[in-house]
């Protein structure tokens, strides 16, 4: 690394921990900027001002929002991220229990998503114009136009109601019926993977074609090395920085889309408990999802920075300067 | 993540998929024909909705309750009876509404903030991006719902929300917009000629700026109505008995077996609502290489 390089990396984060102290801050004001209203949510709306403020003493949330971060943090880092206000339930045993859920789903959505996308890309670029590449491109145009909670009903309507093939709704854990878990899986997976495959190949394969008229493929071409092989050695990876980007991004979004998702197919994740949180206005939950969403967000970020040095080097010292 | 809520990633993607490239042409006369012609009947149906009685969306009739399509009722009627025609028609309304307030507070705001950013660089550069990043890593879906369940909704609410998460991709079109042209010609010869830096900002470099932040505006469009449809399905867009897709589609899908018209009816043309926006951007997008 030399020093141009190191000062993009400490600029990014420097950026990063200031973006997500700032959501911190932000997060744990909300309490305040809402007034007394997780009071009433609890209380009941006839509640007194006194009993507000004494509720509101009692949780710490009338405090100011620096003093009530970074007593969050250290019992955070303490394995303690307080209790829902509902259910009383301890945060981090919420957490174990719903984070494996909404990342398995997330995960084998964008594996999903991946094994279309690749196939489907390349082949479309192999041959702009033609029958496969117009197939591919008027499939994602009209993918794209279908909201994902739509296509999710739209899935089980035909696949649960008009077929009966598979479970419209629910989720059984992989210990207790391993078969049945994967039924469960089939359709949201499926719907996260063609939604995001439609955005992935119009970007993929518009990439793929670029890189396809660079003079060192015409070279390699002229050295009698075939389409396929060309593809995927020498066009594939310079071609896939704005695929991995989004794939990046999508992995950061992971709770507000999953809340579409969770709620369409009833599966138990952090998506199911940020709607139901909110309806019953538990501010510890709703903290503690916006925060770890946060860090989410700057994961994801910080990941695709790293593997776009090892994908294109070049972009060691281009990053710096954007 | 998806596609879905309000997904602004295709934004990113526009940059690149810009460069012309042979094949299909999605933006072809019959789609651009197809395209108006549903839009001129969701513009037209929404109108309809408020004036005519007989598109009345609330007007119940018990002794037609869950009616499949029929003449009387072009798409069915739902567990109370009420027309699933017109109260589509006035779910087309409230995601017109929402979509012109986005684009509104998107555009303005959005485009306002990234120029100023692209022209002062430095350290008003930096502020700006932190706050545009900062917005970037809110989970916005989950935070509009929060602020609908602590203040309400109406029109203007969700519109201003939704609008508010566009905010920083047209900061960032504008931006790098307006780096393009910073240290152009025509620029530097009215910075010579004694143009204040606002007459700079708001005449040379709004002007060019303007076609790339109009592309987007599609985008914009497709992610305010399917933001909308999102919200309104969880329970926290614009509250019963206002119409709306999303609300529609999460009646109808209690309906799913007896009577899928209900879910169908509205989602069908929600989707081609977006499809059509969709093939105009296309179109737009082409142009403007």
């Amino acid at each position: 690394m030399d020093q141009i390089e190191i000062r993009a990396w400490v600029h990014r984060g420097v950026r990063g921990l200031i973006v997500l102290t700032l959501l911190g801050l932000l997060t744990m004001s909300l309490p305040a900027l809402m007034t007394g209203t997780p009071a009433l949510a609890v209380l009941g709306v006839n509640a007194s001002p006194d009993q507000i403020a004494a509720f509101m003493a009692s949780l710490n949330l009338d405090r100011p929002a620096p003093e009530r971060l970074w007593e969050w943090l250290s019992n955070a880092a303490g394995g303690d991220l307080g209790a829902s206000l509902v259910t009383g339930r301890s945060l981090t045993d919420e957490l174990a229990a719903r984070l494996p859920i909404t990342i398995e789903l997330l995960l084998l959505g964008q594996v999903v998503a991946l094994a279309l996308t690749l196939p489907v890309a390349m082949a479309s670029a192999w041959r702009p114009g033609g029958l496969l590449d117009r197939i591919a491109t008027v499939t994602a145009f009209v993918l794209l136009s279908v909201p994902t909670f739509v296509f999710g009903l739209l899935g089980i309507m035909l696949f649960s109601v008009m077929l009966g093939l598979l479970p419209a709704t629910g989720w059984v854990p992989f210990g207790i019926d391993p078969i049945g878990h994967l039924r469960h899986l089939v359709l949201p997976v499926l719907t996260i993977g063609l939604a995001e495959a439609a955005v992935l190949v119009r970007v993929l394969r518009a990439d793929l074609i670029t890189t396809m008229r660079e003079p060192y493929v015409l070279a390699s071409r002229s050295r009698g090395m075939g389409t396929a092989r060309l593809m995927i050695t020498r066009v594939l990876r310079p071609s896939s920085l704005t695929t991995m980007t989004l794939v990046g991004l999508g992995f950061g979004a992971l709770f507000g889309g999953s809340a579409l998702i969770e709620t369409v197919f009833a599966i138990p994740g952090m998506g199911r408990l940020a709607v139901t949180a909110i309806g019953a206005r538990d501010f510890p939950v709703i903290e503690m999802i916006v925060i770890f969403s946060g860090i989410a967000v700057f994961l994801a970020a910080l990941a695709v920075d790293i593997l776009y040095t090892f994908v294109d080097p070049r972009t060691r010292r281009a990053h710096a300067r954007s | 993540m998806l596609t879905q809520e309000a997904d602004t990633r295709p934004a990113l993607s526009n940059s690149r998929s810009r460069v012309r490239t042979p094949g299909m042409r999605l933006d072809s006369r019959g789609s651009i024909i197809f395209a108006a012609v549903v839009l001129t009947i969701v513009i037209g149906g929404a109108v309809a909705s408020m004036l005519i009685p007989q598109f009345d969306p609330l007007r119940a009739d018990f002794s037609a309750a869950m009616q499949p399509p029929s003449p009387a009722h072009w798409f069915g009627t739902d567990a109370t009876g009420r027309d699933i025609f017109a109260r589509t028609m006035a779910g087309g309304l409230s995601s017109l509404v929402v979509a012109a307030l986005t684009l509104a507070v998107g555009l303005v705001v959005g485009s306002f903030i990234g120029i100023v950013a692209g022209f002062f660089g430095r350290i008003v550069d930096e502020i700006i991006g932190t706050v545009i990043d900062l917005m970037l890593a809110l989970p916005g879906l989950i935070l509009i719902m929060v602020v609908v369940s602590l203040v309400g909704s109406d029109y203007w609410t969700i519109g201003l929300l939704i609008g508010t998460l566009t905010i920083p991709i047209f900061a960032r079109i504008a931006r790098s917009a307006t780096l393009s042209v910073r240290e152009r010609e025509f620029v530097q010869a009215a910075r010579l000629l004694g143009a204040s830096r606002v007459r700079l900002m708001t005449q040379e470099i709004a002007r060019t700026v303007l076609p790339s932040v109009l592309a987007y505006s599609f985008t914009a469009i497709t992610v305010a109505i399917v933001a909308e449809g999102s919200l309104s399905f969880l329970g926290y867009g614009l509250q019963p008995p206002t119409p709306s897709w999303g609300s529609l589609i999460a009646e109808g899908r209690t309906h799913l077996a007896g009577a899928p018209w209900i879910m169908l009816a509205p989602a069908i043309v929600m989707c081609l609502t977006v499809l059509a926006v969709n093939i105009l951007g296309e179109r737009f997008t082409r142009k403007d290489t």
